[in-house]
């Protein structure tokens, strides 16, 4: 991708006032989009990103340059430029590379940009043709694919180099519902790190129909009443509650600074002991996965918390120095266009003894939320907001008449201490996250769990 | 490479692939920014960025190709990505490359002065306002973003119907944000501040504006469930009014996306209500005189008088309607294909100053923040339900802060009933648009707390 001895002068370059460390991050990045509206393929758009990011430390000083310039003089004047914001003598630098190798975690079978566009659409058309003969009430529906074939090069002064490829493929189902004036809304958006298999493998009829129905459901739901209820939250991408209510608060990104209300806490009970929380960004093709993360270092199983004692928190590089402690494998970017840091990859609550029928059967009255829409959190406070896209009242242990609009709130850090019980039905769903180094692809997960009590927000009052 | 000829040899090679028309559109960037943290330069950044957008007529439908490697090779990558792309298109709502608009307004949208502004008198700006969050008050416990942003873009937009036109602009935003503490209180508050003149920025001011609104917000607490009468803050009001722009997108109207279909000449809004999107704006973020199509811009009056008189229109959703594009056509970036978008957008502001609006109501809600507004809002049926924080307002005074509670509604319905509107014009976060409001006064709306 690039010649050793031109890395090495950038290095060189990026160091040369008094930096302590220094990083180049290569990216070359071929992306395809086609959007599919009302049955017709409305436009389509390929392209390259290609760019390339240098980093330096001195100390806990950090400086970030970025150009999409590709000649050895631009590049070394980009890195000249960076390092006059450092101001020291140049550190004695003996530079030797040491190529690391690793086994691909994540095989692809299909290249994207080995398979004809017409192949992609056909995939979207039956998609489209499944969710909009669900009903008809259905008024219409869009359909978006995505591939994206990233590959990157990062070396380190510390003689880090290592290359690495990421593959991944998603499809947005978007439905409406219309009846007269009304209309609601469904989505599903699953992804993967695979290439076109992934396609030939998901179940389409499910997704498709999943997306209509949520919207069908919805229009024919009455408003969610408001107040503070038990709150039972289906598998899959329910799992954003945790993303929000905990993820953001372990990462080093808020910890380091002690932003977070999770900073300081390791060892202590911060959930009930039904709970464990872990990122893993080495499952095999998850959407969030990577065989290295974008600092180079391989990407690992990371327990979080481990029956409800704090173990551990999400750690870059800068965040290490800052709290004296090792690396995870967590650090992540969007793009050459932002400095690393601290991210979560799969981050998934893990699998309970309870069956789905035993949570919903022991509930009395509630709030079930079978998909959720996204949501955000202020890691500082830990208040976090988020939207239930189908949601049911349970009454007296069965799911009863479908609710619309509702918006769970509440604090992270007191809302983990309220989970009672968790499903032993494990499953991730796909989202892209979005923070300090940009919008990643990162999957969220859970089996069902049950929380006593979180304030719900509706439109029907109470 | 110099960008005028590797437009001119793209061109030439494209009419040997078979393309009839053919457009280039190349966007550069420098970009700087840092941020302070306990007195120390935290993060340097610094960018040069660009790319290029390549889309042209092939068999009739219009591909596009992008790339940010501007090299030899990049021409026929650009033109086998755009005829692979062009193929597959199969809508019959046809794109068109546009030979230009009789007159282009001209806009000063590039300042020497903000250029030359070097990063150290930033540098120092910022670590002003970092010390006086500290100074201002012993419960600041951390400013968590004290960041400076500045950017300086270059557009050009070129095409074999013979338009070619250019544009320079610079502006530079501040976010700050703190984090309060009071026992195991924690609050927080920020502001993005933006501007083309860089004496805007008061270092003294800026601090004390969050540090008193972060203050503010400690001991707040829930309130009881039940529809209370609403005083959208500027702020909050911007950011709900973002959320719905799309609403005004001929092109969601056109595919079913929209409920203000069939609505134009009615009434949608109370009759306080003009909504305007200006182009021309002197600080606005998304000010341009022409759109990513090439269409000359200009001030439009959406709203008026809570009359729907317009919908965004680009070329294509423009040619559907019967009607000339309103200079909305618009590319996120090079990225991205072309699509309808507000410039800079907002609900003229009324008589009123916000503290006549709240010193007339018996028992009130102020909001100040809304969070979620990308998931807790419907922009297509216009329901929301969002996590908000403000105050109680109790016989025209602010009585405490209040969070943890939720307001929800319907965004069209909000609109009938807006009461009032103050003269404190604010522009929000710009994202696809520059999106502002001044300070509503709203009938009612439901509200779950305890």
């Amino acid at each position: 991708m690039f010649q050793k001895s031109i890395i090495q002068d950038i290095i060189t370059a990026a160091l040369s006032t008094g930096g302590d460390f220094a990083e180049v991050f290569i990216e070359d990045k071929y992306n395809t989009n086609i959007a599919l509206v009302g049955g017709k393929v409305e436009n389509s758009i390929s392209g390259r990103d290609y760019g390339i990011g240098i980093r330096i430390f001195q100390g806990l000083n950090s400086v970030y340059a970025y150009t999409n310039e590709h000649s050895r003089d631009k590049l070394i004047a980009v890195a000249l430029e960076a390092a006059q914001a450092i101001k020291g003598q140049p550190i004695n630098l003996n530079l030797s590379f040491n190529r690391q190798t690793f086994t691909n975690q994540h095989p692809i079978i299909h290249t994207p940009r080995e398979v004809p566009k017409s192949k992609k659409v056909n995939v979207m058309r039956e998609v489209y043709d499944i969710a909009k003969n669900y009903h008809e009430l259905i008024s219409q529906v869009s359909v978006a694919y995505k591939d994206e074939q990233q590959r990157v090069l990062i070396a380190n002064s510390e003689g880090r180099f290592v290359e690495d490829e990421r593959i991944r493929t998603r499809l947005a189902i978007q439905t409406v519902a219309t009846r007269g004036n009304e209309m609601q809304t469904g989505s599903y958006l699953p992804g993967a790190h695979k290439g076109f298999e992934f396609l030939e493998q998901i179940d389409l009829q499910h997704y498709g129909q999943e997306a209509a129905r949520i919207a069908v459901t919805m229009l024919n739901a009455d408003e969610c009443p408001s107040g503070k209820f038990p709150v039972i939250i289906d598998n899959e991408f329910g799992g954003v509650i945790f993303h929000e209510a905990c993820g953001h608060g372990l990462e080093a990104t808020s910890v380091a600074k002690k932003n977070s209300v999770f900073a300081d806490r390791i060892g202590e009970q911060v959930a009930p002991s039904i709970v464990s929380y872990i990122d893993d960004g080495t499952l095999a093709n998850e959407w969030g996965s990577a065989n290295v993360d974008d600092e180079g270092e391989p990407t690992r199983r990371n327990v979080l918390i481990e029956n409800g004692i704090l173990k551990g928190y999400l750690i870059d590089k800068l965040g290490a120095r800052r709290m004296g402690t090792d690396v995870t494998g967590s650090s992540r970017r969007e793009s050459y266009k932002y400095a690393p840091t601290s991210r979560m990859t799969n981050t998934f609550i893990a699998p309970g003894k309870s069956t789905p029928e035993e949570i919903i059967a022991n509930t009395e009255f509630g709030i079930y939320a079978k998909y959720m829409g996204g949501g955000s959190v202020n890691p500082a406070t830990g208040d976090y907001n988020f939207a239930i896209n189908e949601g049911y009242i349970v009454r007296n242990g069965k799911i009863a008449e479908p609710v619309r609009g509702a918006t769970l709130i509440g604090n992270g850090p007191k809302t983990l201490q309220k989970v009672d019980m968790v499903g032993n039905n494990l499953a991730h769903g796909q989202g892209m996250c979005g923070s300090v180094s940009g919008s990643i692809p990162a999957n969220v997960g859970q089996p069902m769990i049950r929380v006593s009590e979180i304030t719900v927000g509706g439109r029907k009052g109470n | 490479m110099d960008i005028l000829n590797f437009k001119d040899r793209l061109f030439n090679k494209g009419r040997e692939y078979g393309f009839s028309d053919m457009e280039l559109y190349y966007q550069s960037n420098g970009k700087f920014s840092t941020k302070i943290f306990k007195g120390e330069v935290d993060s340097y950044n610094l960018a040069i960025e660009g790319g290029v957008s390549f889309r042209g007529i092939y068999n009739g439908q219009m591909g596009y190709a992008y790339t940010e490697k501007i090299n030899e090779e990049a021409i026929s990558f650009l033109l086998e990505e755009a005829k692979e792309n062009g193929k597959i298109i199969d809508s019959e709502d046809s794109e068109v490359i546009f030979a230009g608009s009789e007159h282009y307004e001209e806009l000063t949208l590039f300042s020497e002065e903000l250029a030359s502004i070097s990063a150290d008198e930033k540098i120092a700006l910022l670590k002003k306002v970092e010390a006086e969050c500290f100074a201002l008050s012993e419960k600041v416990s951390s400013v968590n973003y004290c960041l400076l942003e500045s950017h300086d873009t270059e557009k050009m937009i070129a095409n074999t119907k013979g338009l070619e036109k250019h544009e320079r602009g610079n502006v530079v935003y501040t976010y700050l944000s703190v984090v309060v503490k009071d026992g195991d209180d924690i609050k927080s508050a920020g502001k993005l501040t933006l501007s083309r003149n860089f004496s805007m920025f008061d270092p003294i001011q800026l601090a004390k504006e969050v540090v008193d609104e972060a203050l503010s917000a400690l001991g707040a607490s829930s309130i009881a469930s039940k529809e209370y009468p609403i005083i959208l803050k500027n702020t909050a009001a911007a950011s709900l009014l973002q959320t719905f722009t799309s609403a005004f997108s001929a092109d969601n109207v056109q595919k079913g996306k929209s409920r203000l279909a069939k609505k134009l000449d009615t009434t949608i809004a109370n009759q306080l209500v003009t909504i305007v999107d200006d182009p021309f704006l002197t600080e606005g973020f998304m000010s341009r005189s022409f759109d990513s199509e090439g269409v000359a811009t200009k001030r439009l009056q959406i709203v008026e008088d809570g009359v729907l008189k317009t919908y965004l229109h680009n070329l294509k959703t423009a040619t559907k309607d019967n009607v000339e594009s309103t200079g909305h056509g618009t590319k996120s970036s090079y990225k991205g294909t072309i699509t309808v978008a507000p410039s800079n957008l907002y609900i003229n502001p009324g008589q009123s100053t916000y503290e006549q609006l709240v010193e007339n109501e018996p028992e009130a809600l102020i909001i100040t923040d809304l969070q979620g507004l990308h998931s807790g809002a419907n922009p297509i049926s216009g329901d929301f339900s969002l996590a908000a924080n403000g105050y109680l307002v109790k016989n025209g005074q602010i009585e405490r802060p209040v969070n943890q509670i939720t307001i929800a509604g319907n965004f069209f319905t909000m609109l009938e009933q807006v009461e009032s509107i103050a003269d404190d014009l604010t522009f929000g976060l710009p994202m696809g648009g520059y999106v502002g409001s001044p300070s509503l006064k709203i009938k009612g709306l439901a509200v779950a707390g305890e």
